[in-house]
């Protein structure tokens, strides 16, 4: 279920005898960036906000996730009394709570606030976990965050029994969609999908050099992912040697060697590059054809990967024709990045399909141990009786032998389970998930 | 039923469903599909090594003589090359061009099995299994650096064409890495194996045999094996070249097979 759409349709009977479930938030399809940094808590101050929200009256367990894109409280709420059951009271409490916390007009929040209760909670929290939610859809970090709002709220003992289960449940769903599906395998960013490239051609950039050709935000950013990669040596080429010198400076680390390379240089060292990246502002290419056929004879026909984010390009397109050299302009890199994102959307389908079946799982499981309490106690019933009417009996079974006495007690036994099998089948049977649903 | 055609019978059994499930384990990159083609691919080794080694017993030589106990051996030898790229490198993409190749060549075996007989004495020394052995091992090695190197090949155009969403294929250093090191382990097999036949040779038939044209080729085709892992070594021939070198020496290497099949000199079975 779509977030951003307010819902009209919500499970108001409590399906559990253990509390309620109630979602309630704001996210980057429901609410602008100036209302969600109203609320956005930092990490360090979330132990605080979810020790106080566990103290709002009718809050039996609670967890407050705060990212850049979300801030949403789950919590579980007693289920006995007038209050509880009518749906627009518990929503008022928890915007009291954001109100009196954040101090931010209830009216501000209001109109961008979703709420998700029960199963359609299990759902919400299944999806965002799983990163179906996000505004990068199978972006890797949303899970870590859970974990640590999950850490944090156990820690200060707002996690317990109800949603110790349903947050392991979620990190298990999300583990699964991320091995049974592609949905974050391919990268959607610029910087990622060259490091992409850049290991369908080298496998792993262990002991890489890379080249950086001019200087920009882009190609520094992509210098780094490769560095986080494996990249051990950057060189670094500028037509001024200072700034050369200064972004070679910038990058040097224990594990990666730097160096600048004065511009004259530029073509005698360039073969010692495994990776390019180009983003000088020269108004004319500055790598042709036969400079790639000069350096890869150089490299004894090692490959050589060209990045080149310059506008206009650095590189000539027809390098791409010579064997072992492989160009990627700006264009190149957004082309991939878009056909990844809807592989992705592919991807997601498929995992919505497993939430589903999760979530269906997960309420079969919570309704058949709610049942359990109830069977026990029937069965419990039925074994006093029992016991009772043979000790009513006792002086007239007095003379029975040990052999009869045994068939007495069989027979009784047999009575009473044949007896309680109806109600105990349409207990179960009550508790499991209708078709309709 | 014999023993060893019932062992044959469930490697290839087994080497059927590996060759299904590394399918949607290497295309979709599934590993739960990978969890069963590599158990799949060692328990069909272990049972096609059983049936390999019954099958040599029961028939009292230590020489693979026939087509099918060659193609027998030969299967194996790429499975375990299969599996030894996938310990070494962590791809399983291979399997799907080695793991069918396994299958065919045990299914006539497993099913019509040969009917030949050798009534030649040498045949029972471990010298000619050796000798088999070692060539088949160099011919698994050369199949194995060409289905690398077409790997390299496919890898490469859709670098080259701006449309690398095939993520099944392994990256082009390790697909040359393979096809490299897959051709220098085969030259040392081919020079021993080569070797070890012409000393036999010379003890048995004497120097006459080495006169016979099929016998040249096989030399010849030694040399070109030499000259090919020379041009890869030194002038990092890779891509499209390299495989275009690959297939010529593995069609000389499939002459010197088809030669095997129907010149009269070095053939010791009777129908």
């Amino acid at each position: 279920m779509n977030p951003s759409k307010p819902q009209s349709r919500h499970q108001l009977k409590p399906t559990t005898t253990q509390g309620r479930l109630v979602l309630l938030g704001i996210n980057h399809n429901t609410a602008p960036i100036e209302v969600r940094e109203r609320l956005a808590i930092p990490s360090t101050r979330l132990a605080d906000a979810t020790r106080t929200l566990l103290h709002q009256p009718g809050i039996r367990e609670g967890l407050i996730l705060s990212t850049c894109n979300r801030v949403e409280l789950l919590t579980l709420q007693d289920d006995t009394g007038e209050a509880a059951n009518t749906q627009p009271q518990t929503k008022a409490d928890l915007l009291r709570f954001l109100h009196e916390y954040f101090s931010v007009p209830s009216s501000d929040i209001q109109p961008h606030l979703y709420e998700f209760r029960e199963r359609e909670a299990v759902r919400h929290l299944f999806r965002v976990a799983s990163s179906l939610d996000s505004m990068v859809v199978g972006e890797p970090q949303i899970l870590g965050q859970v974990k640590e709002s999950y850490t944090i709220a156990r820690e200060v003992g707002a996690v317990s029994t109800h949603l110790e289960s349903l947050l392991q449940r979620t990190f298990t769903v999300a583990k699964k969609i991320r091995t049974e599906t592609q949905i974050g395998s391919s990268s959607v960013s610029i910087a990622s999908v060259a490091v992409d490239l850049a290991r369908k051609i080298f496998g792993s950039l262990q002991g890489k050099t890379v080249l950086l050709v001019g200087a920009g935000k882009m190609s520094e950013l992509a210098a780094r992912h490769l560095i986080q990669q494996g990249a051990s040596s950057i060189l670094v080429v500028n037509r001024t040697q200072s700034r050369a010198e200064k972004l070679a400076a910038d990058f040097a680390s224990p594990t990666v060697q730097t160096e600048a390379i004065p511009f004259d240089d530029l073509y005698g060292q360039i073969p010692r590059a495994d990776i390019v990246i180009t983003s000088t502002g020269a108004p004319q290419k500055i790598f042709g054809r036969s400079h790639g056929q000069h350096f890869l004879h150089a490299r004894r026909n090692r490959p050589m990967f060209f990045i080149d984010i310059a506008v206009p390009r650095d590189v000539d397109p027809r390098m791409n024709e010579v064997e072992g050299c492989f160009v990627y302009d700006i264009d190149d890199l957004q082309q991939v990045a878009a056909a990844n994102l809807a592989d992705r959307s592919r991807e997601a389908a498929v995992a919505e399909t497993i939430v589903s079946r999760e979530v269906d799982k997960y309420h079969e499981r919570l309704q058949s141990r709610d049942a359990v309490p109830v069977i026990k106690a029937l069965q419990q019933q039925a074994e006093e009786l029992r016991q009772a009417e043979l000790a009513r009996s006792q002086s007239k079974l007095a003379s029975l032998t040990p052999e009869q006495r045994a068939a007495v007690e069989a027979l009784t036994r047999s009575l009473t389970a044949k007896l309680l099998h109806p109600q105990l089948t349409a207990l179960r049977e009550s508790t499991r998930p209708k078709d309709t649903d | 039923m014999i023993m060893s055609l019932l062992w044959l019978r469930v490697a290839v059994f087994l080497y059927g469903i590996a060759a299904l499930a590394v399918l949607p384990a290497a295309l979709y990159d599934r590993p739960r599909w990978r969890h069963i083609a590599i158990p799949a691919t060692i328990a069909a080794v272990l049972f096609h090594f059983v049936s390999l080694a019954e099958m040599l017993n029961a028939a009292h030589h230590r020489m693979p003589v026939d087509t099918h106990e060659t193609q027998t051996l030969l299967g194996l030898l790429l499975a375990l090359a299969f599996l030894l790229v996938y310990w070494r490198y962590k791809t399983v993409s291979l399997g799907v061009f080695i793991l069918p190749i396994c299958f065919l060549l045990g299914l006539v075996p497993a099913f019509h099995p040969s009917q030949e007989s050798t009534t030649v004495p040498f045949v029972h020394t471990g010298w000619i299994f050796l000798h088999v052995a070692l060539l088949l091992a160099a011919y698994a090695a050369l199949l194995l650096s060409l289905l690398a190197s077409l790997l390299y090949l496919i890898q490469e155009r859709r670098l080259k064409q701006k449309s690398p969403t095939l993520t099944w294929l392994p990256p082009l250093e390790t697909t040359d890495q393979i096809a490299l090191k897959a051709l220098l382990f085969g030259l040392p097999c081919m020079t021993a194996g080569l070797l070890i036949g012409s000393l036999i040779a010379q003890v048995t038939v004497g120097a006459s045999y080495f006169r016979a044209p099929k016998i040249l080729l096989a030399f010849a085709m030694w040399l070109v094996y030499i000259a090919m892992i020379h041009i890869r070594r030194i002038a990092g021939l890779r891509g499209r070249r390299a495989v275009y070198l690959s297939s010529f020496v593995f069609f000389v290497v499939l002459a010197v097979w088809a030669a095997n099949q129907f010149s009269s000199v070095h053939r010791f079975t009777t129908p």
